[in-house]
């Protein structure tokens, strides 16, 4: 008796000990917040702690705001302010005056071709923004564009009256290879959209335009708005069309005066210089996250848009088919076809030129044959290392933040997913200016500066936030009870989580998986901003080869690259076909 | 019998110190072998028109004459100057160079000299020619570029191409003229033939002309596009690399005086391969370089007799930087910079 009762009265010490003890869950969620809030939180600290410093990484220096009242004190930050807001403005309108109409015709209507359409519009997605803009040169410039040329001869204009050497000539540029991202994010709000007050409309004999106008717009306005903050926000980071056509043009926007003051074309590297100007646009970044977060919650509220129980039918365009189609393929021209086309061009000539009798006689495949030795095969490897590397990390930190927000009761989720999200809300450039300071600065606790991995670091943070997003969402449709029975036959949450949870949303994390080794496998601004010797990938080969001047060779390399992106689009649709319709997942 | 004597001894120690100074040569020379072997790997920084095969025929070069069997890590230049920049900036920061040989110009080795980021060798304990050793032993002279306003022939007019400097200030080419972000040519014409003010003014009035601006390589692509009709200096590495294309691009000749930054090699200071980084600087000045290099980029050295460099600065006045200009050249090229928007 005496054995039982302390048998007991241990059991129970233990259970009230129990009580006051942290479970396993929430031990591991306290890990996994550090280790985020260190992952994360780093790079954004050090963008801070270089504006209030000066000469170089690793100088013993005071602290001071020196910086701050250079570049506050300037009028020309100011000027840098109007221009990117302009700019991201600008290119924001554009994506959407294109996009919004384009969603409509291939969520809403019967247009033919959707399936080809679906796969163009992603290879649009893959097409380095560089090397469109590098097209958009040959078609848009004030003395050689094509298109310049051809509206001189036909209007007998003495002056060109196109200019893409101008803020609007960047924002078109930009605007335009924004449209396929908006797509695939507006896709599911469309597609889910209540079709009762559209129906309505046309048995009460409104118009298919009047009832976009005035129905699908206005339903699907939070959806817009939120796409619209979310690009603003990526608008100010972008580096590629301000360094091309912006940069020759004495045209800065924040982006480049961040990447110009580490790496001057002339100077030396100004890092605080990069912090002052880069306290900006954490502000901007900030409170448009703050905006956008608002808005996505606002549109949950919007019920017509939950998309529960209802299967929208296909509106029938009859004779308006053929004009919706002619849209879409005038887009599907500037975004894909002509930009190709002037990338094949330009690499089967000795030298670039415009097209006439003596460029079509000198065509070769030469530049092709060199590839490999001008490019080598570090840039191949290195590309390859990011693209199974940095999805592979992101979707495990991703499955385990959202298992954590969505499926425990830990009572700082919240904070987890908040802190998930804050990357999205500092532009890419600064997270990579941040990373590249702190690996010059404290090289002895972070010896990665120069390596690959810093790159792999920068882009795995860059993309958390759209990888919890996703999982998130696909989290949530997983029904508890599958868990439930999983742990009443005495499973483990561990164990839960990999045999029941994961198989479950397996098609939707390696959805996302493709995706973001495919967007890591296209970026530049951050890679071109920790570039070095050892961790040089396909994207900044491209970067050197244009500055070297070798555009036929840089052009072979762009169509080398835009079909290697369609065989691995083509591909994973055709693996992941059960998955679903496009945006399902992302 | 006496004077023969001391003849004779004369004779002997000179042929002592010959014999000594070849011994010490080989040792030298024996040591840096045995380094490189060990090192197996250069990481050579070069213009982008030697390009890899370039760099990969002077490398069999080398392997072939030393014995060796080191692998080449080739790195275009995309930005001279930036990459100079980088490396500065990571020296301050403690880090380590990523090349291990630089072959950039006289200026932007200046700039690295000035805060003494070169490795020091006694090349001419080599058989370095000490005319060719600059920069207190840290670099050693490979070729002479030339820089002069370029222009599209298919565009220009014969009567419209620049005859001066002062030319490219003339109104018609508002919009239409291009600069490259080697500042430094300007940079040289200030501490040679125009002193600061002058430059100055000139470099204003040219910003004022709303040029468009680039790197070389990029401006010579735009060159031969027709987008820029005139770029204020261009290099002829630029133009020797089109040559063969039939690409429409020359230099406008009667400009004076002509700008000719000499290509400088040297090791970088804590690179990670000293041994085969001074060989390999050694080596540049061989005849066999020499060839290689003029069939890759078109440069020879203007103080060779007989070469295309030589002959084309015959009856030009040409600029050459001295390392006393290396200070004034580093800081002036700077605020040019600044002028003409590229930072």
């Amino acid at each position: 008796m005496k054995i039982e009762s302390r048998s007991e009265a241990v059991i129970g010490f233990s259970e009230g000990l129990g009580r006051f003890l942290p479970q396993g869950v929430t031990v591991f969620a306290a890990g996994l917040s550090a280790f985020l809030v260190l992952f994360i939180g780093l790079p954004v600290t050090m963008v801070i702690l270089m504006s209030f410093r000066t000469g170089f990484p690793g100088e013993v220096v005071p602290f001071t705001w020196e910086n701050y009242a250079t570049v506050y004190l300037t009028p020309r930050t100011y000027e840098v302010l109007l221009n990117t807001i302009f700019f991201a403005v600008s290119s924001v309108a554009i994506t959407l005056v294109i996009a919004v109409p384009l969603v409509w015709i291939l969520m809403r209507t019967d247009i033919p071709f959707k399936k080809t359409i679906y796969v163009l519009l992603t290879i649009g997605i893959l097409i380095p923004v560089f090397l469109r803009t590098i097209a958009w040169i040959l078609l848009l410039s004030p003395r050689i564009g094509l298109v310049n040329k051809w509206l001189q001869q036909i209007f007998a204009l003495s002056d060109p009256p196109l200019n893409l050497y101008s803020l609007t000539g960047m924002a078109f540029v930009q605007g335009i290879s924004f449209v396929p991202g908006a797509f695939f994010m507006l896709a599911a709000a469309y597609r889910s959209m209540d079709p009762s007050l559209e129906e309505a409309a046309y048995t009460a004999g409104v118009s298919k335009f009047r009832t976009f106008l005035k129905i699908n717009i206005p339903i699907t306005l939070p959806a817009i708005a939120a796409v619209m903050v979310y690009l603003f926000m990526t608008a100010i980071a972008v580096f590629e069309v301000p360094a091309i056509i912006g940069l020759p043009a004495r045209i800065h926007v924040l982006s480049s005066l961040i990447f110009t003051s580490t790496t001057p074309s002339t100077g030396l590297p100004d890092y605080g210089m990069a912090g002052a100007y880069g306290a900006i646009m954490l502000i901007l970044g900030l409170t448009l996250a703050f905006l956008y977060v608002r808005l996505v919650k606002q549109g949950k509220k919007y019920t017509v848009i939950t998309g529960r129980g209802y299967r929208p039918r296909e509106i029938a365009l009859g004779k308006w088919k053929w004009a919706a189609l002619a849209f879409v393929l005038v887009y599907l021209s500037i975004e894909v076809f002509i930009p190709f086309s002037v990338l094949l061009w330009a690499s089967l000539l000795p030298y670039l030129q415009l097209p006439s009798a003596e460029a079509l006689s000198s065509l070769t495949l030469k530049h092709y044959v060199e590839l490999p030795t001008h490019v080598g095969v570090r840039p191949f490897v290195n590309t390859l290392i990011l693209m199974f590397s940095v999805p592979t990390i992101t979707m495990v930190l991703s499955v385990l933040v959202s298992w954590i927000v969505i499926r425990t009761q830990v009572s700082f989720r919240g904070f987890m997913d908040t802190l998930v999200f804050i990357p999205h809300a500092v532009p890419g450039i600064l997270m990579a200016v941040g990373l590249g300071y702190l690996g010059l600065a404290y090289r002895d606790y972070f010896p990665l500066y120069g390596t690959i991995l810093i790159i792999v670091l920068a882009h795995t943070i860059n993309w958390i936030a759209y990888g919890t997003r996703t999982t998130n969402s696909v989290m949530i449709q997983v029904h508890r009870e599958l868990e439930e029975a999983g742990r009443v036959a005495g499973a483990s949450s561990a164990r839960v989580l990999w045999k029941v949870v994961l198989p479950l949303i397996a098609a939707g994390v390696l959805n996302s998986w493709v995706w973001i080794g495919m967007l890591s496998y296209r970026e530049v601004t951050m890679a071109l901003t920790l570039l070095t010797r050892s961790n040089v990938v396909i994207a900044t080969v491209v970067w050197q080869f244009w500055g070297s001047g070798w555009v036929p060779q840089v052009s072979a390399l762009g169509v080398v690259l835009i079909l290697f992106a369609a065989l691995v689009v083509g591909g994973v649709r055709l693996a992941l076909s059960r998955v679903g319709e496009i945006g399902a997942a992302s | 019998m006496r004077r023969f004597s001391i003849l004779s001894v004369g004779l002997y120690l000179g042929l002592a110190l010959l014999a000594w100074g070849s011994a010490a040569r080989a040792g030298a020379l024996e040591d840096l072998i045995a380094g490189a072997k060990k090192e197996g790997v250069i990481d050579f920084y070069g213009p982008s028109t030697l390009g890899p095969d370039g760099a990969q025929a002077i490398l069999d070069a080398f392997n072939k004459k030393y014995g060796l069997n080191i692998k080449v890590n080739f790195t275009p230049s995309g930005n001279m100057t930036r990459d100079t920049a980088k490396v500065i900036g990571l020296s301050a920061s403690g880090q380590p160079p990523e090349w291990d040989i630089m072959l950039v110009t006289d200026a932007h080795h200046g700039s690295l000299w000035l805060r003494k980021l070169q490795k020091p060798f006694d090349y001419s304990s080599l058989g370095i020619d000490k005319q060719r050793v600059h920069y207190d032993n840290g670099t050693v002279s490979v070729a002479n570029q030339f820089a002069l306003p370029a222009y599209n022939t298919k565009l220009v007019p014969a009567k419209d191409v620049p005859k001066t400097w002062e030319d490219l200030l003339d109104p018609k080419w508002k919009g239409k003229l291009g600069v490259i972000n080697s500042t430094h040519h300007f940079g040289r014409l200030a501490a040679g033939a125009w002193g600061d003010e002058k430059t100055l003014d000139f470099v204003k009035k040219l910003s004022a002309q709303k040029p468009l601006l680039t790197r070389a390589g990029e401006m010579a692509q735009r060159l031969i596009l027709g987008e820029v009709l005139v770029s204020a200096t261009l290099q002829d590495s630029q133009l020797h690399e089109v040559k063969d294309s039939g690409a429409p691009l020359a230099f406008a000749e009667q400009v004076s005086p002509v700008v000719s930054p000499e290509y400088h090699v040297g090791v970088i200071k804590n690179s990670a391969h000293p041994s085969v980084g001074h060989l390999m600087v050694a080596f540049m000045a061989s005849a066999e370089v020499q060839a290689a290099w003029q069939k890759y980029t078109g440069h020879t050295s203007a103080f060779v007799p007989g070469t295309p460099a030589y002959k084309f600065a015959q009856g030009k006045k040409v600029l050459y930087m001295k390392q006393d200009q290396a200070e004034k050249i580093d800081k002036i090229s700077r605020q040019i910079g600044k002028i003409l928007g590229f930072d």
